[in-house]
């Protein structure tokens, strides 16, 4: 059957492409779908500086170089969003949303990724995609001059508001918590002229009549100090959740919603594997996705040959 | 067919022709990421137009065109402006822009 594969790999960020590149060197019939373009999360990253012996190169170069090694592998790749994957024995159904086709698997590698988390306050749907964006890279040209405030104090939220400060007059940074990144990047932050920092505050709404102008928000210590912050744009960093819904049905999904796998990267179906950041993980990086895809496609391979 | 074009080079299109205009930027990861989505669906309608302009190096379309960030992709027909789309998206959320102009 032209739709039967060894391994489909649901996801093309880094997880996913090192599984196809694992699974197709040990000759395996491998599909790669994603739901949007390769790369995931890595193409909002604007540098990337802890990938083992890349040196300093944008998330979405090193998006591209792996592409072009799945490519020249000759990995099949489509765009595809999965919305079932059934587990009739054997073989694995998955099914799609664009469109009828059907793809059946020996193994699926579920690679899928997190998506930006929402704070859920008033005003942050109003403004979605016109004053609140989740993608410095993308919408931070349009706040040259200007100024914004970025939620969150995690290593997204620090090394994009690196970036932001350098084109904006203001940055405010707005966290739940202190900063949490990774100490370098911190305190380049701290340094910079243009950036207040306020720790330990609550986002309470976005304001706005015709456009976005600030942002309320109350300290979480004794004195619940309210403030208010005028800005022409906000990005949030609030960690990630992951893209999982699609599975639920298959009884993988813990209560954060992320992949229970063990440490060969199999999770408590027979063929289905999960790899990188959907999986439940201490340390979501490149590096460590990259080996959960190499550990994963070495799995379901196996469990290929011993099925066949 | 994908086409890069300047500002000066978009006044001479054949603007009642159906089109898609992408504004881009080289630093931009999504862009480049975008760029894959286009090509592929270059390879299934070759003969639907496809304009990519840099966004930085050519702002006074960009202002004319109300075009605020990147990517950005604007679809036309009869010299009209008849969908966009801002950010990275779904092969099949731009395949769906382009037929309504077919």
């Amino acid at each position: 059957m032209e739709n039967t594969y060894d391994i489909v790999i649901v996801g093309a960020g880094p997880a996913g492409m090192t599984a196809a590149i694992y699974a197709i060197r040990a000759n395996m019939k491998v599909l790669m779908l994603d739901r949007l373009s390769p790369g995931g999360q890595m193409v909002n990253t604007n540098e990337v500086e802890n990938y083992t012996g890349a040196g300093k190169l944008s998330g979405a170069e090193l998006a591209i170089k792996m592409f072009e090694h799945t490519q020249e592998l000759g990995v099949e790749f489509d765009y595809k969003t999965v919305i079932d994957i059934s587990n009739g024995g054997p073989l694995k159904t998955i099914t799609c949303e664009e469109d009828d086709t059907v793809y059946k698997a020996r193994a699926v590698i579920l690679a899928t990724g997190t998506v930006p988390r929402r704070l859920g306050v008033p005003g942050e749907d109003q403004w979605a995609a016109s004053g609140i964006s989740w993608c410095a890279i993308c919408d931070g040209a349009q706040y040259r001059d200007k100024e914004v405030v970025v939620i969150g104090g995690g290593n997204s939220a620090v090394e994009e508001s690196i970036y932001l400060a350098g084109i904006c007059t203001k940055l405010t940074i707005v966290t739940m918590f202190d900063l949490t990144a990774d100490p370098k990047a911190c305190d380049l932050l701290r340094k910079m002229p243009n950036v207040t920092i306020y720790p330990y505050q609550e986002v309470l709404e976005f304001t706005g009549t015709d456009r976005l102008t600030g942002v309320r928000f109350k300290s979480t210590k004794e004195d619940a100090t309210v403030r208010y912050v005028t800005c022409d744009g906000v990005f949030e960093y609030i960690g990630f959740q992951a893209s999982s819904q699609a599975f639920a049905k298959l009884g993988i999904i813990d209560r954060t919603g992320c992949i229970q796998a063990d440490s060969h990267m199999r999770t408590s179906v027979p063929g289905i594997f999960g790899a990188g950041d959907i999986t439940v993980k201490h340390l979501r990086q490149i590096v460590t996705a990259c080996s959960d895809g190499a550990v994963a496609a070495n799995s379901a391979a196996n469990y290929v040959e011993s099925i066949k | 067919m994908i086409t890069e074009i300047t500002e000066k080079e978009y006044g001479a299109l054949d603007h009642a022709a159906p089109k898609l205009i992408e504004f881009y930027s080289k630093t931009c990861g999504p862009c480049k990421m975008l760029s894959f989505v286009l090509k592929d669906i270059n390879k299934h309608k070759p003969d639907f137009p496809i304009y990519i302009i840099d966004f930085d190096e050519n702002r006074e379309l960009k202002e004319q065109l109300g075009v605020k960030g990147f990517p950005t992709m604007l679809f036309f027909k009869d010299g009209k402006e008849i969908s966009r789309l801002e950010g990275l998206k779904q092969k099949p959320a731009i395949i769906k822009a382009i037929d309504a102009l077919l």
